[in-house]
C-alpha cells in the first residue's frame, strides 16, 4: 500500500526534454488533443461505413454523426490521450504495470495540476478550480438572463437563445458546480479526516475528475450548434426536449451522462474509502459529521444517478433514433420521463445539500468552540433524509397531470422531511448557544447559510402543501425557492468550506477583510435579488419567460440591478483567492485550533498525508473538555502541533 | 438560562416576527381571488405563512442573540462549555415540527378535496393546446370554439385538456388553479369562477420558442350573458367551427364572404399571428418568417407561389427559409384545418403576399 511510501520515494515523470516524441506520445494534454481528433474521426468513419453499407440515405446525417463522433468517441480519445486509462491498458496487455512508482502522485509544480494525477489533494484542487470556472460561466449566463428580464418585451435575445441561456445556466450550476464542488472539497478533506493516505481507488478518482471538463465543455459548446443550445430547461422534459429541439438538446443528454458517470465513480470511491480506510479507532460514531454527510450523499448518488442516466438515454434515443419511450404517437408516455427524472433529481437536491450540512457541522462547531449538539441525532437525521428522500419525488409533479391520488401521500412524505431537517437546524443553533463565537469568514457564511436555509426550508414547506403548490408552481416563486436552497444553502456552504480549508489546501491564509466584504456583498445582493421573486411568483409571473406582463416591470428591474451587484461580489472572491494563493501569509498547520485530523498535519499536508498512521481515541468535537483528544499522532508530530501559533 | 436572556430572546422573537409579518402583509402577494378555489388556497397560504413566521421568529431570535451575546474577541482562546446534547430538547424539536406539519397536511388535504369536488351542473370545456396557442371548445354547445376561455360566473367548470405537440400548462393567477396539458393524455382542471372580469391565462410549462408569448385570457361573464354568447356562437359558426369574430350577419358571411375575410379568420383563429408578421392581419410575430415576403421566399424555393404557400402550411419542413429552424412550426395543420379553411387561408396569404410584393 501507498501508506508506507514517503514523499522522497516519488519518481516524477522527467520533464519533457526527451524531444518531440515524448511530448507527442507521452500522456498529456497534447496527446489528448490529437487522440481527441483521431477518435472523433474513427467514430465519424464508423457511422459513415454503417450507413453506407446499409444504404441508409443520407449517408452524412448530422444527429448520429455528431452523437457518435463528437459526444462519445472523441471524449474517450481525449481521456485515453491524457493517460487516464494508461495503467489499466498496461495491465490488460500484460506490460509491467508500474503499480508502485507513484509517478502520477502529488504536485510539485503548477504543471502537475494539468495532467492525470492520482493524489486526492491534487484532484480536490483540480475539482474546485474547474467547478469555480463553470460557476463563473453559469453566473455570466444568469446575468444575461437578468439583462433580458430587466424590462418587459423581448429585447436582446431571440427566444431560442434566451431559453438556452437559462437552461445552460441551470445545467452548469447543478451538474458542473454544486455537485462536483462538494465532491472536490470532500476529495481533499475526507481521506485526511479518516487518517488515510489517499482514496481507496486513486486512478478511478483521477478519471472521475477528467470526465467533468468534458461534460462542461459539451454543455457550453451547444451554443455553437446550428439551432442553438439546448433550450428546454435543465429538466429537459419530454416531448419538448426529446422531439422538438435542435441538435443542441443531445449535448445536454450526453453532458449529463459524463457528469453523472463522474459522480457515480466518485461516490463509489467515497463509500469504499469511508468503510475500509478509517484509521484504527475511527468507529462510525467517531466520524466527523462531514464524513457522515459524504457517506450518506454517496449512497444517494450511487442509488439515484442511474435513473437520470436512463432518462437522458431514452430522451436522446427518441431524438436521434426515433424510438418512442416518451412519444405518445408511438405508445410512449411523456410523464414517464418526469417520474424517472425526478426519482433522481429529488434525491439530487439532497446530493446538493447533505455535503453542505457536513461542512456546516465542522465550521459551526470549531468557530463556536463547542461540541456539536446532539451528534448522533445529527448523523441519524442524515440517514433519515436519505430514506425519506426517495419517497417524495412526485412533489415536483403536483400539477403535471399525474394520477391525482398520488398527491396527498407525496405531500405527507415531503412535509415529514422537514422534521430531520429541522433537527439539524435546531442542533446547530444549540451548538452556537453559549459558545465562544469567532466570526471569521467561514463562520459568517455558516450563519448566513443558517438564516437563508431556514427561509428556503420554510418556502419548501409551503411548496409541500399541495394547494399552495398548485398556485405557485412553475412561477418565479419556484425560482426564488430553489435559489434560497441552492444558493443561500449549498453555495454559501461551499464558500464556507473553501474559506475554511483554504489554509490547508494552499498553505496560505486568505485575506480576512476581503473575505468578510465578499460575505456581506453576497448576503445582501442575494436577498435583494431573490426575495422579491417570491412576490412576483405569487402574483402570477411564470418562470422561464423572456417577456412578461408590464405590471411586473418595476420589480424585475430592481431584481436585475441587484443581481448585477451579486455578480460583482464574485469579483471580490476571485481577487481574494488568487492573490492570497500567490502572496498570502503563510498558514500554520492548525489556524482554527480544530480537532479533526486534517488539521493535525502540515499545511498543505505531506504527499501521503500522515508519516505515521494516527490512532483515534475520541470524538472529533470535544471542545471545552479538558485533556480530550480526537487522535494520537506520532509523538514528534504532536509536540510540533502544540507550538503552532493560533 | 437566566431570566434576562429569556426576556431578551422573547423581545428579539417579537421583533423578528413583527418584521416578517410586515413583509407578509405590506406587499400584495396573492392576486385578488376570482374563484372558490382561490379563496381556499389563499386560506392555506396564510395558514402556512403564520406557522413559517413563528418558526422564523424563533430561529432569528436565537441567532441574533447568540451573535451579539456570545461573540468573543479574536484573542480569546477559551472554549465554550462542553454540552453534548439534551434529550428533552431534542424530543421537543422533533415533536413540535411533527405536529405543525401534520396540521398543514390535514388542512391541505381538505382544501384539495373541496377544490376538486364537481357540482352536478358542471360545465365541460375542452382545451386544445399546441405551440403556441390555446383553443377552447364547448362540447355541450355544438363544439363552439374560441381562442379565449369564456366562463359563466358561479358555475362549476371542468376543463378537459389535450396537447398536440409538447407539454403545456394552463394557469390563471386569479383562479389559483393550474394543470399541465400533456400529449397523449387528457388532463383535468376544475374551477368555479366567482368574480366578473378578464384575467390573463398563461402557459407556464416551457413549451419551446414561443413559450413567453403563449397567452390567452379567461373572461368571466354573467350566466345569462354567457348563454347568449354561446347561442350566438353556435348559430354563427356551425360545423366546422372556427369562427371567432361575430357580426349580426355572420351566418351569411361564412358562406358568401370573400376568400380574404374567411382566410383572415382562419389565420387569427389558429394563432399564426403569434409567430408571423403579416401586415394584412396586423400580425407582428417574429419567430417565423415574415409573411409579407412570401413572393421572394417562393422565388428562392423555386416554387409557384400558391403551391409553395400550401406546402409550407401542411408540410412546414419541406422548405426552410435560411435563418429559421426546422420543427418549430406545428406540422399538423394539414389535419386540423378543413379543406375549405386551408383553401381560404392559402388564398388569403397569396392575395396579401401579391399585394405587398407589388408595393
Amino acid at each position: 500500500m501507498t501508506t508506507t511510501a514517503s514523499a522522497q520515494d516519488l519518481q516524477h515523470a522527467p520533464s519533457p526534454t526527451g524531444g518531440w516524441r515524448r511530448l507527442l506520445l507521452g500522456p498529456g494534454l497534447l496527446r489528448g488533443a490529437w487522440m481527441f481528433v483521431l477518435f472523433g474521426g474513427i467514430g465519424f468513419g464508423i457511422v459513415v461505413l454503417i450507413r453506407w453499407g446499409a444504404s441508409w440515405h443520407p449517408i452524412l446525417l448530422t444527429e448520429p454523426l455528431v452523437l457518435v463522433s463528437a459526444l462519445v468517441s472523441a471524449p474517450v480519445g481525449f481521456l485515453a490521450g491524457i493517460g487516464a486509462f494508461d495503467y489499466w491498458v498496461y495491465y490488460a496487455l500484460g506490460y509491467p504495470s508500474r503499480a508502485e512508482d507513484h509517478s502520477g502522485h502529488g504536485a510539485q509544480s503548477w504543471r502537475d495540476y494539468f495532467r492525470v494525477n492520482t493524489d486526492h489533494k491534487v484532484i480536490g484542487v483540480q475539482y474546485l478550480v474547474t467547478t469555480i470556472f463553470f460557476f463563473l460561466a453559469g453566473g455570466m449566463l444568469a446575468l444575461l438572463v437578468r439583462a433580458e428580464l430587466a424590462k418587459p418585451g423581448i429585447r436582446y435575445f431571440d427566444q431560442q437563445t434566451y431559453n438556452g441561456l437559462f437552461s445552460v445556466h441551470a445545467a452548469l450550476m447543478i451538474f458542473l458546480f454544486i455537485i462536483p464542488a462538494f465532491a472536490g472539497l470532500a476529495n481533499y478533506v475526507v481521506p485526511l479526516m479518516l487518517g488515510a493516505a489517499d482514496m481507496a481507488f486513486p486512478r478511478l478518482n483521477a478519471l472521475s475528475f477528467w470526465l467533468l471538463p468534458i461534460a462542461g465543455i459539451m454543455m457550453l459548446s451547444s451554443f455553437a450548434m446550428p439551432g442553438g443550445a439546448f433550450a428546454c430547461g435543465w429538466t429537459g422534459y419530454a416531448t419538448l426536449c426529446s422531439q422538438h429541439q435542435p441538435i443542441g438538446a443531445i449535448f445536454f443528454n450526453q453532458g449529463v451522462q459524463w457528469a453523472g458517470a463522474s459522480s457515480i465513480m466518485t461516490a463509489l470511491n467515497f463509500l469504499v474509502t469511508i468503510i475500509t480506510m478509517r484509521a484504527p479507532g475511527m468507529t462510525f460514531w467517531r466520524l466527523p459529521l462531514l464524513v457522515w454527510a459524504n457517506f450518506t450523499t454517496s449512497l444517494l448518488v450511487v442509488i439515484a444517478t442511474p435513473f437520470i442516466a436512463g432518462s437522458q438515454f431514452f430522451s436522446m434515443f427518441d431524438h436521434v433514433m426515433h424510438t418512442s419511450f416518451f412519444n405518445p404517437v408511438g405508445g410512449g408516455y411523456p410523464l414517464g420521463y418526469q417520474h424517472i427524472f425526478w426519482f433522481y433529481s429529488h434525491p439530487a437536491v439532497y446530493i446538493m445539500m447533505l455535503p453542505g450540512f457536513g461542512i456546516m457541522s465542522e465550521v459551526i462547531s470549531v468557530f463556536s468552540r463547542k461540541p456539536i449538539f446532539g451528534y448522533r441525532l445529527m448523523a441519524l437525521s442524515l440517514m433519515a433524509i436519505v430514506v425519506l428522500g426517495f419517497s417524495v419525488w412526485a412533489h415536483h409533479m403536483f400539477v403535471s397531470g399525474m394520477s391525482s391520488w398520488l398527491r396527498v401521500p407525496m405531500m405527507v412524505t415531503t412535509l415529514l422531511i422537514a422534521i430531520p431537517t429541522g433537527i439539524k437546524i435546531f442542533s446547530w443553533l444549540a451548538t452556537i448557544w453559549e459558545g465562544k463565537l469567532h466570526l471569521r469568514t467561514p463562520m459568517l457564511f455558516a450563519l448566513g447559510f443558517l438564516s437563508m436555509f431556514v427561509i428556503g426550508g420554510l418556502s419548501g414547506v409551503m411548496l409541500g402543501a399541495v394547494p399552495i403548490d398548485i398556485h405557485v408552481s412553475q412561477t418565479d416563486f419556484i425560482v426564488a425557492h430553489i435559489h434560497y436552497v441552492l444558493f443561500g444553502g449549498s453555495v454559501f456552504t461551499i464558500f464556507a468550506g473553501i474559506y475554511y480549508w483554504f489554509p490547508k489546501m494552499t498553505g496560505r491564509m486568505y485575506n480576512e477583510t476581503l473575505g468578510k466584504l465578499h460575505f456581506w456583498l453576497t448576503f445582501v445582493g442575494f436577498n435583494l435579488t431573490f426575495f422579491p421573486m417570491h412576490i412576483l411568483g405569487t402574483e402570477g409571473m411564470p418562470r422561464r419567460v423572456a417577456d412578461y406582463l408590464p405590471k411586473f416591470g418595476d420589480l424585475n428591474m430592481f431584481i436585475s440591478l441587484a443581481s448585477f451587484g451579486l455578480g460583482i461580489s464574485t469579483v471580490v472572491f476571485l481577487y481574494n483567492m488568487i492573490t492570497s494563493w500567490r502572496f498570502g501569509e503563510i498558514a500554520p498547520a492548525n489556524p482554527w485550533r480544530a480537532m479533526t485530523l486534517e488539521w493535525q498535519v502540515s499545511s498543505p499536508p505531506p504527499t501521503f498525508n500522515f508519516d505515521e498512521i494516527p490512532q483515534v481515541v475520541g470524538s472529533p468535537y470535544e471542545y471545552g473538555v479538558p485533556g480530550a483528544q480526537h487522535a494520537v499522532l506520532a509523538p514528534s508530530k504532536a509536540r510540533e502541533m502544540e507550538e503552532v501559533p493560533v | 438560562m437566566r431570566r434576562g436572556s429569556i426576556v431578551a430572546l422573547l423581545g428579539l422573537a417579537l421583533i423578528a416576527g413583527g418584521v416578517a409579518t410586515a413583509v407578509a402583509l405590506v406587499p400584495t402577494w396573492l392576486p385578488e381571488d376570482a374563484s372558490q378555489q382561490a379563496g381556499r388556497i389563499a386560506f392555506t397560504f396564510w395558514f402556512v405563512i403564520a406557522i413559517c413566521i413563528f418558526i422564523f421568529a424563533i430561529v432569528a431570535a436565537v441567532m441574533v442573540y447568540a451573535v451579539i451575546r456570545f461573540r468573543v474577541r479574536e484573542d480569546d482562546f477559551e472554549d465554550g462549555p462542553p454540552i453534548h446534547g439534551h434529550t428533552g430538547l431534542e424530543i421537543t424539536w422533533t415533536i413540535i415540527p411533527f405536529i405543525l406539519v401534520t396540521a398543514i397536511a390535514i388542512v391541505s388535504a381538505i382544501v384539495l378535496s373541496r377544490n376538486d369536488a364537481q357540482a352536478k351542473d358542471t360545465l365541460r370545456v375542452d382545451v386544445t393546446a399546441q405551440q403556441f396557442e390555446f383553443t377552447f371548445s364547448y362540447p355541450d354547445a355544438g363544439n363552439v370554439t374560441s381562442p379565449v376561455l369564456m366562463l359563466p360566473k358561479g358555475r362549476s367548470v371542468e376543463l378537459y385538456m389535450r396537447a398536440l405537440d409538447v407539454i403545456h400548462s394552463v394557469f390563471v393567477p386569479q383562479f389559483s388553479v393550474k394543470e399541465d396539458v400533456v400529449p397523449g393524455l387528457v388532463t383535468q382542471l376544475h374551477v368555479t369562477p366567482t368574480r366578473l372580469g378578464t384575467f390573463p391565462l398563461e402557459c407556464t410549462e416551457l413549451c419551446g420558442l414561443g413559450h413567453s408569448l403563449m397567452r390567452s385570457q379567461a373572461v368571466v361573464m354573467e350566466p345569462a350573458a354567457f348563454d347568449s354568447w354561446l347561442k350566438k356562437q353556435e348559430k354563427s359558426a356551425g360545423p366546422p367551427p372556427s369562427s371567432t369574430t361575430t357580426s349580426p350577419t355572420s351566418t351569411a358571411t361564412s358562406t358568401t364572404s370573400t376568400p380574404s375575410a374567411a382566410g383572415l379568420t382562419v389565420f387569427n383563429a389558429n394563432g399564426c399571428a403569434s409567430c408571423h408578421t403579416l401586415s394584412a392581419a396586423n400580425a407582428t410575430g417574429t419567430i417565423g418568417p415574415d409573411l409579407d415576403n412570401l413572393v421572394s421566399y417562393a422565388k428562392k424555393a423555386n416554387r409557384p407561389l400558391e403551391a409553395f404557400v400550401r406546402e409550407s402550411i401542411v408540410d412546414p419542413n419541406a422548405y426552410i427559409q435560411p435563418g429559421y429552424q426546422k420543427n418549430v412550426m406545428p406540422d399538423n395543420f394539414g389535419q386540423t384545418l378543413t379543406k375549405s379553411q386551408l383553401d381560404a387561408v392559402v388564398g388569403f396569404l397569396v392575395q396579401s403576399a401579391q399585394k405587398s410584393g407589388n408595393k
